[in-house]
């Protein structure tokens, strides 16, 4: 049980998070000084609500870490912004400024990264890390802030957190790192989890750990958790709904059990079918084709390239998502191949 | 111009582009090799020959650079100069080079007593500084053109060694070379074909500078006294001379071989900047 | 505790074949060329007299081994000989001047290295920037210039034409007195005894050469710096700290400290290079340090001084290596494991 700061109140009236139409670009010149546009994200819609997993899978590429970086703000040269809202417990993110977003970042919404040994500061201590996120966004004493970071700790399950409160980044396994790292997202209470691929480069058996310990924190604190990751499986295991990406736009989403029994997209029927068992993309995933040329998309459905239904009206403006997170697809002809 | 030259052409000129400083120090570099090959006939004067009744004429129509304390064309020595920073600097970097890389591919391969000993060695030359080290050696072993290359050369060889052995090194344990011993290749073979030409990449960029390095050293032990003597127009003799009259207001004597000697050495270094952006496009990009 | 103290001890073993190293160089010294090293230890002007009690003192009559653990064992006395155009011990000629050299060094590698440093940490702040462009046009320049140029050009800019610099001789004005020897640095003793007129002279005279080893050794420090907290900037663990929302001033906080360790161990490298590129200007600068001495024994053929000259610079650059070491075994958490 991890306790909260304070008790939040329960609005499920509306989505949490909120994304619409997003749109990012990277600008550069190549070695001619020619302008050169990728266009990364060609408006991605989700939405995300109070205690629910939404998992966001696609292969390597498909913009998923984009994606939640946009959310929080971090885009950075040559990637920019260049269309769509974010709209986060009913404020528009697009339309603050930096420093007010820094202030929610790590305060109301939190990351959970990759990699956890190498994302701790190798030069300080780990309960201090917990600690200074909590201290810097509250404003509390530096004691009241430690022994916040200590109770934190307990929670993620550490073995012996008050000594391993002063031991250093390197002398953490990856897992026990994780659990760090998920400590130091959870201390401030945040509305919004985002975790991007938290359990890939683990072991299996610390792999189903991570997942479980996230999951009860969701469920138990009615956050709202975004999961990026490339492994079906996980998805399977822990989130509610799912959105598949491809090329920068989410072509299918709905409710995990649906999606994965009865897909929409060719895509996503391709992504199922193609492995069974060890339902995993990007990695071992077998591809029809090459991977997209974000410099040079098609209009329309990103996909027609590869698909082997493609017509053309495929190439016209792709209709929405259903709201209210049914399930649905953007395509055409989803009901070709049932 | 036909189309394989208008292709090369425009290959020239993106390269040029893609690192303004690299050029630069190319044309530099280029430049310098050119007065180096040319001297004896562009210079206007012979280098050692004194006009006994123009010494220490400043810079007129007729020794467009002045003369020195003996009376001989600064111009014409400095452009011999040029003879004299390439005729040390390049042999410098071949002895350097072709010693320094095999004894550090050698090393990085084999691993063992080899490694230990030139890793122990590689480490106690470390802590001399180079040019006192370069200065009594050659003091010792008596003072010629064929010594000052010798010695700085042999100084060369640690820096190339290092660099080839910590590629190696890298690549072993990347799995690269388990590999290709796996698949059968012979040791020669592994050393010659897989290992070198990733090695090399490090070591080429390496020179340009080691070049800049030795010009630098040559002159500063002719300055000092030790190698090259005047009135051999070598740069830094030059400068050894021309240090007594700077006090007294003859600046040409030692600034005009001293600005040849700092525009090749920074024309290096570009050259040498420039290599590595293009080695290495990471280098300008931040997170921020 | 005993962790740090098993690590100083594997250190200083690992120091001991450098040591040897060194030692057996410089004995070889004076054995490379092809003259008897009895010569070169006894100078021209030394009578059949001379030449043979060196001989017998420094046992050149026995085979190489012993030869050398005499001088060996000489050498851990603390006797390096004598110099033929002094007749004095060369230990104490060399100590004598080294404080003049360790100001020289010191005081412009600080101002070099804190210029660089800073400037380093500002370009990667704004790459790109104009700031960025600007320090490293600058840093190309200073990146292997010659001394001997600089030097010379500095003198010539700011004696000869501005006269703003005093004259490049030696450490003081050459009509005053130098202070009582405490520290062995003109103007620290000059203030200490309050001799106002003596420490402006000496001041005066050590802004141009000074100034020459700061550019020297800020232009390499500035292209490094910037080169390594690009990585530290670029590294996950920044990136995760800015997710955290952890505000800027903290952010460049943990930059610095994370770019320190490796700022430090090329500053030792180059600051044991920094000692070469200063003995030419202790030339051109009538210094007095133990460089000028050194150097133009080199000249004169004195080679019990040259010994005594390669040895004490060595021993200085082991001793800032090992001074960085230390430094850096306090800073960084990793450097405590084994195997290190």
């Amino acid at each position: 049980m991890i306790p909260a700061e304070t008790p939040q109140a329960a609005d499920t009236a509306m989505s949490l998070l909120r994304v619409r139409d997003l749109q990012v670009h990277f600008v550069a010149r190549d070695r001619y000084d020619r302008v050169r546009v990728a266009r990364a994200l060609n408006g991605v819609d989700l939405d995300v609500e109070r205690g629910e997993i939404y998992g966001l899978v696609g292969e390597t590429g498909a913009g998923k870490s984009l994606t939640a970086h946009a959310i929080m703000g971090l885009l950075r040269e040559p990637a920019r912004r260049v269309g769509g809202s974010i709209e986060f417990d009913g404020r528009e993110l697009t339309a603050i400024g930096d420093d007010e977003l820094n202030a929610m970042r790590g305060d109301r919404i939190a990351m959970v990264v990759q990699s956890p040994r190498t994302s701790l500061d190798p030069l300080t201590r780990v309960g201090e890390q917990i600690a200074r996120i909590h201290r810097v966004h509250r404003k509390t004493s530096a004691d009241e802030a430690r022994a916040r970071a200590l109770t934190m700790m307990q929670a993620v399950g550490i073995p012996d957190p008050k000594a391993r409160m002063q031991a250093w980044p390197h002398q953490f396994s990856g897992g026990m790192a994780q659990r760090v790292l998920i400590a130091m997202a959870l201390v401030n209470d945040p509305q919004l989890l985002i975790a991007d691929e938290p359990s890939t480069g683990l072991d299996v058996t610390v792999q189903a750990q991570i997942l479980d310990l996230l999951k009860s924190s969701v469920k138990e604190r009615q956050l709202a958790a975004l999961l990026i990751t490339h492994d079906l499986g996980v998805v399977a295991q822990v989130c509610d709904r799912v959105g598949v990406m491809f090329a920068g736009v989410v072509i299918e989403s709905g409710p995990v059990e649906q999606v994965f029994t009865q897909p929409r997209h060719p895509y996503t029927r391709h992504l199922i079918g193609s492995s069974p068992d060890r339902l995993t993309l990007g990695r071992g995933a077998v591809r029809a084709g090459a991977a997209p040329d974000l410099y040079n998309l098609p209009p329309g459905c990103p996909y027609q390239t590869r698909c082997p239904h493609a017509q053309p009206v495929c190439q016209g403006e792709l209709m929405r998502l259903p709201p209210g997170g049914a399930h649905g697809a953007r395509c055409h002809f989803p009901e070709i191949g049932q | 111009m036909s189309v394989h030259a208008q292709v090369w052409h425009l290959r020239v000129i993106a390269l040029a582009r893609a690192s303004p400083t690299g050029a630069v120090g190319l044309a530099i570099m280029l430049g310098f090799a050119l007065v180096a090959l040319l001297a004896p006939l562009i210079a206007p004067y012979d280098p050692v020959k004194p006009f006994t009744d123009h010494v220490l004429v400043e810079p007129d129509a007729r020794f467009l650079l002045g003369t020195d304390g003996n009376g001989m064309d600064v111009l014409s020595r400095t452009l011999h100069g040029a003879r004299y920073a390439y005729g040390i600097a390049i042999p410098v970097l071949l002895f350097g080079f072709l010693i320094g890389v095999p004894i550090g591919l050698y090393a990085g391969f084999r691993g063992g007593w080899f490694d230990e000993i030139t890793l122990r060695v590689m480490d106690a030359l470390r802590v001399f500084p180079s040019i006192i080290l370069a200065l009594a050696i050659v003091s010792a072993t008596g003072q010629s053109l064929a010594n000052v290359v010798l010695v700085i050369g042999m100084l060369d060889v640690p820096v190339f060694a290092r660099l080839v052995r910590a590629e190696v090194l890298a690549l072993r344990s990347s799995g690269f070379v388990e590999a290709a011993i796996n698949a059968g290749n012979p040791t020669w073979r592994i050393v010659l074909v897989h290992l070198f030409p990733n090695c090399i990449r490090g070591a080429m960029a390496q020179m340009p500078i080691r070049m800049a390095w030795a010009v630098r050293v040559s002159a500063t032990l002719a300055f000092i006294g030790v190698g090259i003597q005047a009135p051999t127009p070598e740069w830094g003799a030059m400068i050894r001379q021309g240090a007594e009259y700077m006090v007294s207001g003859e600046w040409w004597v030692a600034i005009v071989p001293g600005f040849a000697l700092v525009i090749l050495i920074i024309g290096f270094s570009m050259f040498g900047d420039g290599l590595e952006e293009l080695l290495d496009p990471r280098r300008n990009t931040s997170s921020r | 505790m005993l962790a740090i103290v098993q690590l100083i001890l594997r250190r200083l073993m690992l120091a001991l074949p450098i040591l040897f190293g060194v030692l057996l160089f410089t004995f070889m010294l004076v054995r490379l060329g092809d003259s008897d090293p009895v010569g070169m230890l006894a100078g021209p002007t030394a009578s059949e007299a001379e030449i043979a009690a060196i001989r017998a003192t420094y046992k050149l009559d026995q085979p190489l081994l012993a030869q050398f653990l005499e001088y060996a064992r000489r050498v851990a006395h603390g006797d390096l000989g004598t110099s033929w155009l002094s007749n004095r011990p060369v230990l104490t000629e060399l100590l004598q001047r080294l404080p003049a050299t360790l100001e020289l060094v010191l005081v412009g590698s600080a101002l070099g290295g804190f210029l660089g440093v800073w400037s380093g940490m500002r370009a990667a702040r704004s790459v790109n920037g104009r700031f960025d462009q600007l320090s490293r046009l600058l840093s190309l320049f200073g990146f292997g210039m010659p001394t001997i140029f600089l030097g010379l050009a500095l003198i010539f800019v700011f004696f000869f034409v501005l006269r703003w610099a005093p004259p490049p001789m030696g450490r003081i004005d050459l009509m005053i007195t130098a202070p009582p020897v405490i520290t062995g640095s003109y103007l620290v003793d000059a203030l200490l005894a309050r001799d106002l007129e003596a420490a402006w002279s000496a001041a005066g005279r050590m802004v141009l050469p000074c100034s020459v080893v700061a550019i020297v050794f800020a232009a390499p420090m500035l292209k490094q710096t910037r080169a390594i907290a690009l990585d530290v900037r670029a590294s996950d663990y920044v990136r995760y700290a800015r997710t955290a929302g952890l505000p800027h001033p903290m952010i460049e906080r943990i930059v610095w400290r994370n770019s320190a360790v490796p700022i430090i161990t090329y500053g030792a490298t180059e600051l044991t290079a920094l000692f070469g590129a200063a003995s030419v200007l202790e030339l051109i600068f009538s210094w007095g340090g133990v460089s000028q001495f050194g150097l133009t024994a080199i000249l004169k053929a004195d080679f019990a001084v040259v010994q005594g000259y390669v040895l004490m610079m060595s021993a200085i650059a082991m001793l800032v290596f090992a001074l960085s070491d230390l430094l850096v075994l306090k800073l960084e958490p990793r450097a405590h494991e084994a195997g290190r």
